[in-house]
């Protein structure tokens, strides 16, 4: 008992004990599918020039949350340390890149003895470009709280199904968590990325979007009444219905609202309503890319070569 | 240091006998010795002292800086000859002797003006002319110093630095551009293929959510009972999903393949038919199996774009 208030007596002098906090991990099993999430490393290989260690960071930032943001890397830490890394911490997936004889290549790989492919980053543009060339870049806090969802298109073009298109897609497809459509919340889900195969270029186009949802069939004044809490500017009219009648000019894009309708299961927010129709808006953020397949490897970065481009 | 001679006599004695050389220059080199004491002592005669006004008067030490060293090499032996057509031929002689007996000193103390000052007051002159030359900052001149055709080395010299400086500023562009090699900045952003993608995407994403809001609002509408309405959750997942594949594969480019939520989905309905309580103990079991059911049903194009859908997962189980 002494020694208890003398500890206890010691740690106020000292500066107050703080009870221990327990960090909170990132789930490695998904509770409602059962299947395991797919956590990621976004690192590089060899010395990056400038715009490609911002697309580095672009990269994390897209796979969060299931990835480390704040990952470090040294000059000396190979791909082993990496791999000893990643299978305490349940990391299935790595995405790697690098610059040999300055042309980017960006590499994908499944741990620990999954097969890797490897694409030449034809062109990229970083999400500061992107944000710099819009009016109003848009970037909700929660944006990155949860993972995005993939679109893929074009892969079964032609009714081909080329090995490596469908390996590809199984691949694609594993590095973001799944999701159960039973219980999602639509709220969450606020990211896309799009992977568009050109096949007569041979290109995947690699885009990255946010999604908004807007409510249709409500004029835009009132809309951005409701949203901006704003009070409009009523001197020029008579009668508050001249403001809710008036019918103001449409944005160029809303005749395409028409294909993008959807009609929502759920409350999303003040605005959007269960079974009320809403469109579905997207913005674009994060990298943009124009990716080539170069080659497909059994190993890790190792192992017997599957498919080379070019013969 | 006037007033005792024998310090003098004591410091030369040990030089002595380590630069014998030095003393094969001098002619007479014990009577030197003597003949240096005695010069010392004499006073300089009236044609030197004048001349050592003149010079004293005239002197800068700040004008002809490159010059100076070696004009101080130069005068201690520049010096010693006029001293010599000035003087006598023995005291000349004495002098040089004494000028090179004086550099043999450790500190060279009035050394190399050695027929020009006295011995005391050559200590002063030369501490002051050395801390002068340290003080004096030497010129970098990457050139060296000051020699006859200067200009023209100042000239070639510049144009090779401005060469040089274009060769670097040419070497530096070419290497930022192979950085930015595939960085491409946006110029338009929103061009027609931007459009094309945002479309394709936005389907993509209108899809995902009729899926999502008619499972959730079919789910929501029947209350749980779990068994029945797994069951029917199942059966209609697999009828909404069938169809929508055949869409997917009969579409032609531009379509879409069932994204991650289908593919799960597949793997749900497996794992559902499971979960629901144990399968002997359901009510249908072996009865109405609802696989068996469903083979039926499918028409055939469908059971084949599922039989093209499942290999996919096969294989990726196969790899894993």
């Amino acid at each position: 008992m002494a020694r208890f208030k003398h500890n206890a007596r010691r740690n106020k002098k000292w500066g107050s004990a703080k009870p221990p906090v327990l960090k909170k991990q990132p789930p490695s099993v998904d509770h409602v599918t059962g299947s395991k999430i797919p956590k990621s490393f976004v690192f590089a290989r060899g010395k990056l020039p400038g715009p490609l260690k911002q697309l580095e960071l672009d990269l994390r930032k897209m796979m969060l949350p299931y990835t480390a943001l704040k990952l470090k890397e040294k000059k000396r830490n190979t791909l082993k340390d990496f791999l000893n890394v990643a299978g305490p911490m349940g990391v299935t997936h790595f995405l790697i890149l690098s610059n040999p004889k300055s042309v980017p290549h960006l590499r994908v790989a499944r741990t620990p003895q999954g097969p890797t492919l490897t694409f030449e980053i034809h062109e990229y543009a970083l999400a500061a470009d992107i944000a710099r060339s819009q009016s109003r870049p848009r970037c909700p806090q929660d944006l990155f709280k949860n993972s995005p969802l993939i679109v893929l298109s074009g892969f079964g073009a032609g009714g081909q199904h080329l090995k490596h298109l469908e390996l590809m897609t199984i691949m694609f497809q594993n590095i973001f968590p799944t999701i159960d459509i039973n219980t999602v919340k639509l709220a969450s889900c606020q990211r896309i990325v799009l992977l568009n195969y050109n096949s007569e270029e041979k290109l995947i186009d690699f885009r990255h979007y946010s999604v908004r949802l807007q409510p249709v069939g409500v004029s835009r004044r009132i809309r951005k009444l409701v949203q901006n809490h704003q009070v409009p500017d009523l001197r020029n009219l008579q009668d508050v219905s001249d403001f809710v009648t008036k019918a103001g000019y449409g944005s160029e894009s809303e005749p395409d609202e028409e294909a993008a309708t959807v009609s929502l299961a759920s409350d999303l927010d003040r605005v959007n309503r269960a079974s009320t129709k809403s469109a579905v808006r997207l913005q674009e953020i994060g990298p943009r890319m124009s990716l080539r397949l170069v080659k497909i490897e059994e190993g890790l970065c190792s192992g017997g070569v599957i498919f080379t481009e070019f013969g | 240091m006037q007033a005792d001679p024998n310090p003098m006599k004591r410091k030369r004695k040990p030089i002595k006998s380590k630069n014998p050389k030095k003393k094969k220059t001098t002619t007479k080199p014990s009577g030197a010795m003597a003949a240096v004491a005695e010069a010392k002592r004499r006073k300089p005669s009236k044609r030197m002292l004048k001349l050592f006004k003149k010079r004293a008067q005239n002197y800068h030490s700040d004008s002809d800086d490159d010059d100076e060293e070696e004009v101080v090499e130069e005068g201690r032996r520049g010096e010693a000859t006029p001293s010599d057509g000035n003087d006598e031929d023995g005291s000349a002689d004495s002098e040089r002797g004494g000028g090179s007996e004086g550099d043999d000193e450790g500190d060279g103390e009035g050394g190399h003006r050695g027929g020009i000052t006295r011995f005391d007051e050559g200590c002063r002159a030369f501490r002051v002319a050395f801390s002068k030359i340290m003080k004096r900052k030497l010129p970098n001149d990457a050139l060296g110093p000051m020699l006859s055709a200067h200009k023209k080395l100042v000239v070639e010299k510049l144009v090779e630095e401005e060469a040089e400086h274009k060769a670097k500023g040419e070497a530096k562009k070419e290497k930022i551009l192979a950085l930015e090699k595939g960085h491409v900045k946006l110029a338009n952003f929103l061009d027609a293929k931007e459009k094309s993608l945002i479309k394709i995407a936005t389907k993509g994403v209108v899809r995902l959510f009729n899926e999502v809001s008619k499972a959730q609002i079919s789910q929501r509408g029947l209350n749980p009972s779990r068994t029945k309405v797994a069951k029917e959750l199942a059966k209609q997942r697999k009828r909404t999903f069938s169809p929508e594949l055949k869409k997917s594969s009969t579409q032609g480019h531009g379509d879409h393949l069932p994204f991650n939520s289908s593919k799960l989905s597949n793997s749900v309905e497996k794992e559902n038919d499971d979960e629901l309580g144990w399968a002997p103990l359901r009510d249908s079991y072996m009865l109405t199996s609802s696989k068996l059911k469903d083979w039926d049903k499918m028409p055939d194009p469908a059971a084949s774009v599922g039989q093209d859908v499942f290999p996919m997962e096969s294989s990726s189980s196969d790899e894993e």
